[in-house]
C-alpha cells in the first residue's frame, strides 16, 4: 500500500517548477481594433505577466468624425441630425441636451406636452440601450440565451419609438422649441389631438408590462446564475472617488456607489414631476454595474407609466422664428443619457451656426478609466470590464 | 436680451441685474439665475479670480493662467467639486477658415474651458483661462483630475495646445503622422474647399405658406418680416 501523496506539497513542488521553468519575459499583446469584444473598433495594448495584466493602452479615434468640427459649418437645426448618431444606440437621448442649450440660449419655453414626449420617449431609448447591455454582456460572458429573450421585448420598445418619431435608431425628432408633428401629419397638422399615433398609450402600457416580465426572467436568468456571479462579483472593482475623478457617469458611477442621477439634479426635463428611485450598487464590481442598469430598466417602465397616464396635452412647438438665430452667448447642458452624462458647451455669437459646439460624451470619460481599472486583472476579466462599462465607439470618438 | 450678469471685479452688490435682465423670463427662471450667479461668486472666492460671469444657467469663473492648477485644486478640495466633466478649448480668432466669422473683433486667443460638478447636488461650474496665441502652454491638470489626461491629450492634438508636465501627450484621435491641428478655425474643411456646403440653401426662407405655424415671432402683422432682410438670401429668394 503506497504512501498517498499529501497534496499539498505536490502543489508546492510543481509551483517551483513552474517558476523556475517558465521564466518568460513580459508579453505585449494587441487585442482589436476588430475583436468582438470591444463593441467596435477600439484598440488595446495589453502588457502582459503571463495571465495577469501588467498595463494596458487602450488607442482610440478608429471611429473619429469629427463631429464638433462638422458643427462649425451646420446650422443649429441640421446639427441636431448629426448628434443623434453620437451614440448610435441611444440616438433619441443625443438630441435632449443640445435642443435643450439651444433653447436656453434662445429663452423659449417648450410646451409641456412637448417636454412629455421627450421624456417618455428618452425613457424607451434608455430601456432599449439597456436591453442590449443586460443581454449582450451575458453574451459576452457566455451566455446567449438571455439576449434571444430581451432583444425581442426591444423589439416592442423600438417599435413604439418607431410608431411616434418614424426612426427606430436614428429619429431626429426634436425640433428646437418642440418636438416634430406627427409623423404624417406635417407641419400643418392642426389636430393636436392626432400628435401621437392611435393606440400609442395603450400600446407602450401593453411593452411597459413585457419589460417588467423581461427584467424578471433576467432576475433568474442571469442575476442568480453562479457562472455569472464569479465572472462578475469583486471583479475590476472602481472606488467612487477614482470614478468621480475619471468623470465616470452614469450606471457606472453610481455601480460604485455615488447615488448621483443627473435627473434628479437637473431641470431638462421635467422628471421632478414622477415618481422613481435611483439604483445604487455596493462595491463598485462589474456585478454592480449590471445591477445598476438592470433596476434602471424597472424604474424607466415605471416613469413611462406615470408619464403616460398624466400627458396633458397642448401643442407641440412654442413659436420660433423661421430661421434659427441664437443670441450671442455660451452654456452648457447636460443630461442622464443611458450611458452617462451627456452634454453640450454651445457658443454662439448670434449666427444661424455655432461658433464652437464642445461634445461632452459619456463613453469617453467611462472608458479613460480602463488602464487603471484592469491593472493587475486577468486576462479574462478585460473581457469582464469592457462589457460592464457599456460604452459606445461612436460615443467614445464622437 | 441677454439674460443672467456679468461682473468682471468682485461679487455684486445686490442680484438686481440678473432680475431686471431676464425680465421676460418667469419667476422660477430669474430665482436659478441668482443661485446661479451665487454659486459663480462663491467660485471665484475660491479660485482666487477676479471676474467671473452667470449666464444663461452658466456659472463660468475666468482665471488667470498662472494661477490655473491652484484654481482647479481649489475648488475640487473647497467646494466639492470632485466630478471632472470635461476640458476643452475654444479658439477665438477673427479670421476663419470655416464657419461664419464673428460679429465683433475679438482679442486673438485660445480659452480652455474646464468644467467641474459636484456629485451629489446640481452644483456645476466652469472654469476657463486664456492662453495667448503665439505662447500657448498651460500646466496640466492631470495630477489634480486624473480624467483630464485624456481631454488634455485630445485638446492638444486638435488646438495644438501644450499641456506642460503632462505625463503621455501624444495623440488621441489623430494618427501619428496627421499635421495641424483640426479644430483651430484656421485650419480649412477640405469637403467644404472642394463643394460648399449645399444644406445651407435649405435654411433660406420658405415661401410662408410652407410653415404658417411658425411664423416670425418678432413682426407677426408685416406681410415680410423685417428679419428677413438680414438672412443673407443669396441663392434662394422667394418670388
Amino acid at each position: 500500500m503506497s504512501q498517498p501523496l499529501d497534496p499539498m506539497a505536490a502543489a508546492h513542488v510543481s509551483e517551483v517548477a513552474v517558476s523556475v521553468e517558465l521564466q518568460t519575459p513580459g508579453m505585449t499583446i494587441n487585442i482589436g481594433p476588430q475583436h468582438p469584444s470591444t463593441h467596435g473598433v477600439l484598440r488595446l495594448v495589453a502588457e502582459l505577466d503571463g495571465e495577469r495584466i501588467v498595463n494596458v493602452e487602450p488607442v482610440i479615434g478608429y471611429m473619429h468624425r469629427g463631429y464638433e468640427k462638422l458643427s462649425e459649418v451646420r446650422t443649429y437645426p441640421q446639427i441636431n441630425a448629426l448628434v443623434n448618431r453620437i451614440d448610435w444606440v441611444s440616438g433619441f437621448s443625443n438630441e435632449i441636451p443640445f435642443m435643450v442649450a439651444v433653447e436656453r440660449l434662445m429663452e423659449i419655453e417648450v410646451p409641456e406636452r412637448a417636454q412629455y414626449i421627450r421624456l417618455i420617449l428618452t425613457e424607451l431609448v434608455r430601456i432599449s440601450n439597456h436591453l442590449v447591455f443586460l443581454s449582450s454582456y451575458p453574451l459576452e460572458l457566455g451566455a446567449s440565451t438571455p439576449l434571444m429573450h430581451a432583444l425581442r421585448e426591444r423589439e416592442h420598445v423600438l417599435e413604439l419609438i418607431e410608431g411616434v418619431t418614424g426612426g427606430r435608431f436614428h429619429p431626429n425628432f426634436n425640433r428646437i422649441g418642440g418636438v416634430k408633428p406627427a409623423a404624417g401629419g406635417g407641419s400643418t397638422q392642426k389636430k393636436l389631438a392626432q400628435d401621437l399615433p392611435k393606440g400609442f398609450l395603450a400600446e407602450t402600457r401593453a411593452a411597459m408590462d413585457r419589460v417588467f416580465g423581461i427584467c424578471d426572467d433576467l432576475d433568474t436568468l442571469v442575476m442568480g446564475n453562479e457562472i455569472f456571479h464569479a465572472r462578475t462579483k469583486g471583479v475590476a472593482i472602481v472606488p467612487p472617488d477614482l470614478a468621480l475623478e475619471y468623470g465616470v457617469s452614469g450606471p457606472n458611477l453610481r455601480g460604485s456607489g455615488v447615488a448621483f442621477d443627473l435627473r434628479k439634479h437637473e431641470n431638462y426635463l421635467p422628471y421632478d414631476k414622477f415618481d422613481f428611485d435611483v439604483a445604487v450598487g455596493e462595491n463598485g464590481d462589474c456585478f454592480d454595474r449590471y445591477y445598476v442598469r438592470h433596476e434602471e430598466v424597472r424604474q424607466a417602465a415605471r416613469i413611462v407609466n406615470q408619464a403616460i397616464d398624466d400627458i396633458p396635452t397642448g401643442p407641440l412647438q412654442a413659436k420660433v422664428p423661421r430661421v434659427i438665430k441664437v443670441p450671442k452667448g455660451e452654456t452648457y447642458v447636460r443630461a442622464e443619457n443611458p450611458k452617462g452624462e451627456m452634454g453640450y458647451y454651445v457658443v454662439s455669437d448670434g449666427g444661424r451656426i455655432p461658433y464652437r459646439l464642445k461634445i461632452r460624451s459619456a463613453s469617453f470619460s467611462n472608458l479613460s478609466i480602463l488602464p487603471w481599472a484592469l491593472k493587475g486583472l486577468l486576462v479574462p476579466d478585460i473581457i469582464a470590464l469592457l462589457g460592464s462599462l457599456d460604452f459606445v465607439l461612436g460615443d467614445v470618438d464622437r | 436680451m441677454r439674460s443672467g450678469i456679468s461682473v468682471t471685479t468682485s461679487p455684486p452688490d445686490d442680484s438686481t441685474p440678473a432680475v431686471e435682465a431676464s425680465a421676460t423670463a418667469s419667476a422660477t427662471a430669474s430665482a436659478t439665475a441668482s443661485a446661479t450667479a451665487e454659486l459663480a461668486a462663491r467660485m471665484a472666492e475660491l479660485a482666487g479670480a477676479d471676474s467671473w460671469s452667470a449666464e444663461f444657467g452658466n456659472a463660468k469663473v475666468r482665471v488667470d493662467r498662472a494661477r490655473w492648477v491652484e484654481a482647479v485644486t481649489a475648488v475640487r478640495d473647497g467646494a466639492g467639486l470632485a466630478f471632472f466633466s470635461f476640458l476643452s478649448a475654444i479658439d477665438w480668432s477673427n479670421e476663419v477658415a470655416v464657419g461664419e466669422p464673428l460679429d465683433e473683433t475679438v482679442e486673438e486667443r485660445y480659452e480652455i474651458l474646464v468644467r467641474l460638478s459636484s456629485g451629489k447636488t446640481n452644483d456645476s461650474v466652469t472654469l476657463s483661462t486664456d492662453l495667448p496665441k503665439d505662447d500657448a502652454r498651460l500646466p496640466t491638470i492631470s495630477g489634480v483630475f486624473g480624467g483630464a489626461n485624456w481631454h488634455e491629450r485630445e485638446a492638444a492634438e486638435m488646438f495644438g495646445i501644450e499641456f506642460e508636465g503632462h505625463p503621455n501627450l501624444n495623440k488621441l484621435y489623430l494618427t501619428d503622422e496627421f499635421e495641424g491641428h483640426p479644430l483651430r478655425k484656421s485650419y480649412p474643411l477640405l469637403s467644404r474647399e472642394v463643394k460648399p456646403w449645399p444644406g445651407m440653401v435649405d435654411v433660406e426662407d420658405m415661401p410662408s405658406t410652407e410653415n404658417p405655424e411658425a411664423e416670425a415671432v418678432p413682426s407677426p402683422q408685416s406681410p415680410v418680416p423685417s428679419e428677413e432682410s438680414d438672412t443673407g438670401a443669396a441663392e434662394g429668394d422667394e418670388s
